[in-house]
């Protein structure tokens, strides 16, 4: 009877101090409120889905010790839509940083605020202007058009020995900043393209321009088009059988664009972007595309790579004792950070990433190669 | 090159035509503007996904499957937008549809995700060649398939029983009704008619342009500008208006492959962007001159 009754007074003192234990890791975890405002609906759903299911798997990863409280909030496609998720997510108590959208006219709509906010946004908009407001808040972990256009151009030129150019480009801001900043590359290199246009996003029929393109006698095709009017632009080339090498934009690399077009006629068709995660290359690469397949059921591009990368960095900031706002964008700001697409480091106005891969199909297969990087 | 460039435009003006033959249909019977008709468009699409995804039919057994269902949406459709509102002011139709063209979209979203997808073809991809033109099967099929189609509804329009009893509802409402007619029912038939139309247009654009959850506003413009230019509520004008808006879509920025020394004199105005533009002009200059379209009829108020 006694050894029983001390045997009870052993097992509740050790659950007593198995719970205390509890309660005290469970104080010592670093909360970290990240909300992810990104556009789900509207015409760039596509890469803002890829963006939300990147953070939302970096924060299912979060390191040990972090307790990340998110929520997702579809932006749309306006700038107001993006303030005012911004505005909410503000609202709702003390934001340790954020998942931002990709599309740059929301970006330049909500930099003021976070400023204002002390709040740091990260995300994986291209638009060369959202780092170029002198804005401390700002963090962009996908290569920039100065570095990817500077890879798209010199990749053709330099390793393709291809001298005579055109030039197709959306009619939007995506399009024409990757227009100015190709035109710049190829000014360097000392050449001018022989000949070049520009597509709304709603055509359809691009044979006048497919057209002209042949007239033109170009030696390959420079592309930077949203997704759709990528794989409409090459099939119809394909159609026409031009018989020319196309070097594409990042949109090219996602999954779902490839997924459009034959095999065949991918061949001969190349792209630049920041990673290629269905073409894996290290473990880690590879357990990420496992784990995106499984929860998400659909193929990863180099958007979710981008602010998976961003997000995990944030939470590894937490991790090693960034406590508030500040102290993460301090974080951000003067880190480097070994990513799952490459290392990632601020160069003072909050680009991050530096290099770029070009990726090319061989015909017969939609899954591209990973032919050279950019640094 | 002539020949290839008005094949390429009579395959997007045919689809075109579909697409703004379900809008007018519509705008005839209940006098309103569906803005879901676009939306529809980009349904016929996922439909058409759906079915050749589920089953291994032939494409044309897939398109006849894409009618029925759509037809389907068109009556469940006109339940919700159109009869609940019909004896408020117009706008509160205008908005519904809006509205329900908004459901429509994020649906799609949702059951589809944002991706855009190929939907199948009529009969078969590749290309066929005749002497210098090469021209896509699905294209050959879609000019094919959408005359059929036109031909269909005018023969139902203008020899039928349905027809006339259509037609009726169509030009006055109230007097239908007065002399028996089921007005409802044929409004309902109408709505189903435009939406198993719009399908039938998603399902041939889908396959050679893809389909996108947010592809229904630039259809349903299309259809505005083919309705506005051929005459507003002429059958014949909208399958016109949408035949001309293709022919300048794709002829006018290819000028200059066929007569080469305007790529000299004006680059910058034979260019799809410019071409976009001229159009516009072109369809305010129409209502400037000729309000009631290219095909419609002078309209004199009584007093």
């Amino acid at each position: 009877m006694t050894i029983h009754r001390h045997l009870q007074a052993r097992i509740l003192g050790t659950a007593l101090v198995a719970s205390f234990a509890c309660a005290q890791l469970a104080h010592a975890q670093t909360e970290v409120v990240f909300p992810v405002l990104v556009p789900i609906t509207g015409f760039l759903s596509l890469e803002g889905t890829s963006q939300r299911n990147g953070a939302v798997l970096a924060i299912r990863n979060a390191p040990a010790g972090v307790k990340v409280v998110s929520e997702v909030t579809d932006t749309g496609v306006s700038p107001e839509g993006a303030t005012t998720a911004l505005e909410r997510a503000l609202s709702r108590g003390k934001v340790s940083a954020v998942a931002a959208s990709m599309l740059g006219t929301q970006m330049l709509a909500m930099l003021p605020v976070a400023l204002e906010n002390k709040v740091p946004l990260t995300t994986v908009s291209g638009t060369a202007a959202i780092t170029e407001r002198n804005n401390p808040y700002v963090f962009r972990f996908f290569p920039g058009d100065a570095v990817a256009k500077a890879a798209h151009v010199r990749y053709a030129v330099e390793d393709l020995k291809k001298r005579r150019f055109a030039l197709v480009y959306q009619t939007t801001a995506y399009g024409q900043s990757g227009r100015g900043h190709i035109l710049e590359q190829l000014k360097k290199l000392g050449l001018t393209p022989v000949m070049e246009e520009a597509l709304e996003p709603s055509v359809k029929d691009m044979s006048p321009v497919v057209g002209k393109v042949a007239a033109a006698q170009p030696d390959a095709i420079l592309l930077h088009l949203h997704s759709a009017p990528t794989a409409l632009f090459i099939k119809q080339v394909a159609n026409a059988r031009l018989g020319l090498p196309i070097i594409a934009g990042s949109a090219m690399h996602q999954p779902p664009t490839a997924a459009l077009l034959e095999p065949a006629d991918l061949k001969d068709v190349c792209a630049e972007t920041n990673a290629s995660p269905i073409s894996g290359g290290t473990p880690e690469m590879e357990q990420f595309l496992r784990q995106y397949r499984e929860q998400f059921k659909s193929e990863p591009d180099g958007f979710a790579v981008g602010q998976y990368d961003a997000t995990m960095m944030v939470l590894t900031a937490a991790a090693r004792g960034a406590k508030t706002a500040d102290e993460i964008q301090k974080a951000l700001a003067g880190t480097s950070y070994k990513g799952l697409a490459m290392t990632y480091k601020s160069d003072g106005r909050g680009n991050m990433a530096h290099s770029a891969v070009m990726i090319c199909y061989d015909g017969i297969s939609r899954t591209p190669k990973v032919v050279k990087r950019f640094e | 090159m002539l020949s290839q460039i008005l094949l390429n435009a009579l395959a997007l003006g045919a689809s075109y035509a579909l697409v703004a033959l379900g809008f007018v249909v519509i705008l005839n019977a209940t006098g309103a503007v569906n803005f879901t008709h676009g939306d529809m468009v980009m349904a016929g699409g996922y439909v058409a996904l759906a079915v050749s995804s589920a089953t291994s039919l032939p494409g044309v057994a897939v398109l006849a499957l894409v009618i029925v269902a759509m037809a389907l949406v068109g009556f469940v459709f006109s339940g919700l937008a159109y009869f609940p509102l019909k004896s408020r002011p117009p706008v509160a139709i205008f908005i519904s549809t809006i509205a329900l063209g908004i459901i429509f979209q994020n649906s799609a979203n949702a059951l589809f995700s944002a991706e855009p997808r190929k939907g199948p073809p009529l009969f078969a991809d590749g290309l066929i060649t005749l002497g210098d033109i090469s021209m896509p099967r699905q294209a050959l099929a879609i000019i094919g398939v959408a005359a059929l189609l036109i031909l269909a509804q005018h023969l139902l329009l203008s020899r039928t029983s349905l027809g006339r009893k259509l037609r009726a509802t169509a030009q006055d409402r109230e007097m239908a009704a007065a002399i028996g007619l089921p007005v409802n029912a044929m409004i309902a038939l109408t709505f189903a008619m435009g939406a198993a139309l719009a399908g039938a247009a998603g399902m041939m654009l889908s396959n050679t342009f893809f389909v996108t959850p947010t592809d229904g506003s630039n259809y349903i413009v299309k259809a505005y500008i083919a309705v506005t230019i051929g005459g507003w509520g002429s059958l014949a004008g909208a399958v016109c208006g949408a035949l001309l808006i293709a022919l300048f879509e794709v002829l006018f920025p290819s000028l200059p492959l066929l007569i080469p020394s305007l790529k000299t004199l004006a680059p910058w105005l034979f260019t799809q962007t410019a071409s976009a533009i001229l159009l516009y002009l072109g369809l305010l200059a129409i209502m400037f001159f000729r309000p009631q379209g290219l095909f419609g009829e002078t309209v004199q108020r009584r007093v």
